[in-house]
């Protein structure tokens, strides 16, 4: 199945449209001329039984690692960061900071698990509705303009880590 | 995601819906705080428990929608 129905024309129209415009005027005009990503069938699969699944998290929030990893780029002008940050879930989430251009960090930073729900989520393996939580967590600047990067180069990395550490299921918080 | 069960919450159901995920939450929570309000612990759980609840049903199902709000 195809992560995104139509691939050719969302590029086609994205680059004769918002994109072209950008380059013309600098402005980013979503309103008018960005094309969502629309799919009419929605992935078949089967359900799990959680307490006996290994969950990955997965987060759009652009969190890293202050101390040890490369923040994601806010340069707008750069359309999008589409690399991964892995760190482990048992992380503290004051080691955590976070770089996006999309959202008000005034939240996350008073408290992480409004994007970064990893505490909750060991309660629950706590609590045996969980089986586990994956080793590690996955994060990435959701502010993504071009899709075909995304399916290309941002996808991939995550499908890698999640076959890597035998996930069962993923739980994605946009931001 | 390749054999993998999928789930996710969103505050923006009508982008989100475009994409057709194969399960789905969603609240009328603020960007930058999905999950939840701040240090708000109970409304966070709610939203976890639900979300993760729908990895138990066989894909696709409609997004479900939960009364959940960042007012006070």
């Amino acid at each position: 199945m195809e992560i995104l129905e139509d691939l050719k024309q969302w590029q086609a129209e994205y680059e004769r449209g918002w994109l072209a415009h950008y380059r013309e005027t600098g402005e980013m005009d979503w309103k008018n001329l960005y094309n969502r990503p629309k799919n009419k069938t929605a992935p078949s699969g089967s359900g799990v039984d959680l307490s006996q699944s290994r969950l990955m998290f997965i987060s759009t929030a652009g969190g890293y690692l202050r101390e040890d990893q490369e923040p994601f780029s806010t340069n707008r002008a750069d359309l999008g960061d589409y690399s991964i940050r892995r760190f482990p879930s048992s992380t503290p989430l004051e080691a955590l900071a976070f770089a996006h251009v999309a959202y008000d960090h005034t939240a996350v930073e008073e408290d992480p698990q409004v994007l970064i729900p990893l505490r909750h989520l060991e309660d629950m393996v706590s609590e045996g509705v969980i089986g586990e939580v994956a080793p590690s967590a996955i994060s990435f600047c959701g502010w993504q303009p071009d899709v075909v990067r995304t399916i290309n180069e941002t996808i991939p990395a995550i499908v890698e880590a999640a076959k890597a550490e035998e996930v069962d299921a993923a739980l994605l918080v946009p931001a | 995601m390749e054999g993998i069960a999928t789930t996710l919450t969103t505050w923006n159901a009508g982008v989100t819906r475009l994409t057709a995920p194969p399960r789905g939450t969603f609240t009328k929570l603020a960007r930058g705080a999905t999950v939840g309000k701040p240090h708000d612990v109970a409304q966070q759980r709610r939203v976890l428990e639900a979300t993760l609840a729908l990895l138990a049903q066989d894909a696709p199902i409609d997004m479900v929608r939960l009364n959940e709000s960042a007012e006070e």
